[in-house]
């Protein structure tokens, strides 16, 4: 019975993991603009998205990503491009390679080393007790 | 033991107080600031609206100057600007060329028309140019060395002295 339990907290887990990790394309070519512009960092604000901002930089951006959108350009490849021009910061999902990758893993580390000391400390009260 | 604790809090308030007067007056100033950019050391793109092809000025330092007329300090870098174009007209080694950004081509006219210089203005509608460059904010000035490479990208406005030494400084690391 307990291991039906864990195994079924498991499944729930496992999969709101794998909805919230995988990536739902934007269907039309609106919806791509304001994905990619979600993405891309205001570079003359502090925080704000090319989407979210009224500054005379990211109103060149938007229209930039609506016009290499129409030619075919992907995300990735608009996204680089901005990269190439004012540098990664003006990414706001870091890259998944490079040092910058460390903000990907360290999470993932810090819940699997946070969820080993649960089952340490569980199993010492339970041999206390 | 007040008295003590009184002595400890203004030494440190002192060394603190020290520590920012030493930080600030070693600080960039305010006007001709250089700063990174991902262009450094990379061939320019291109002024995309062909009035102007940097190119066409091959064996020449061009300083490519983003602005706008409601840009304060770009009003205020003006002078400097014109006084710089106006210093190497005769030599012929350096020139300018200014960008608009976010502005009406009536108001640039109108601006030049009031403030004077005659170097190239490039219209940049639909911002193109700007994100080539990776220009966030005006003034934002680049200066190209004669075979097309960026080698400087200086924010804020420029003062004409430590723009002639960023320019001496560069002409001396290109020999």
């Amino acid at each position: 019975m307990r291991f039906v339990a864990w195994a079924a907290l498991g499944v729930v887990v496992i999969g709101a993991l794998v909805f919230g990790t995988t990536d739902r394309d934007p269907q039309t070519e609106a919806e791509r603009v304001q994905a990619i512009a979600e993405s891309v960092a205001c570079p003359a604000c502090s925080g704000q998205s090319v989407a979210s901002s009224d500054a005379p930089a990211a109103a060149n951006l938007r229209a930039d990503i609506e016009r290499r959108v129409a030619e075919g350009e992907s995300a990735e490849e608009i996204r680089a491009a901005y990269a190439d021009r004012f540098g990664d910061e003006i990414l706001l999902n870091p890259p998944s390679s490079g040092a910058a990758a460390v903000v990907w893993v360290l999470p993932v580390v810090a819940v699997v080393a946070g969820g080993a000391g649960l089952v340490v400390a569980f199993r010492r009260w339970r041999r206390d007790w | 033991m007040r008295s003590r604790v009184a002595l400890v809090s203004a030494v440190v308030l002192a060394l603190v107080i020290g520590a920012l007067v030493v930080v600030l007056s070693r600080a960039d100033p305010a006007t001709t600031r250089k700063a990174d950019s991902p262009l450094l050391g990379k061939l320019a793109p291109d002024l995309a609206d062909h009035r102007y092809d940097l190119v066409s000025s091959a064996g020449q330092w061009v300083l490519v100057n983003f602005f706008a007329t409601w840009c304060t300090p770009c009003i205020a870098e003006h002078d400097d600007l014109l006084r710089f174009s106006n210093a190497h007209a005769l030599a012929g080694d350096a020139a300018v060329v200014s960008v608009v950004f976010s502005d009406d081509p009536d108001n640039v006219e109108a601006f030049f028309e009031e403030n004077g210089g005659d170097w190239p203005i490039v219209l940049d509608g639909d911002g193109r140019i700007a994100t080539d460059w990776g220009v966030a904010r005006v003034p934002e000035s680049y200066l190209v060395a004669p075979d097309g490479e960026v080698r400087a990208k200086i924010v804020g406005g420029i003062e004409y002295e430590r723009l002639e030494a960023l320019l001496a400084e560069a002409k001396a690391s290109a020999r």
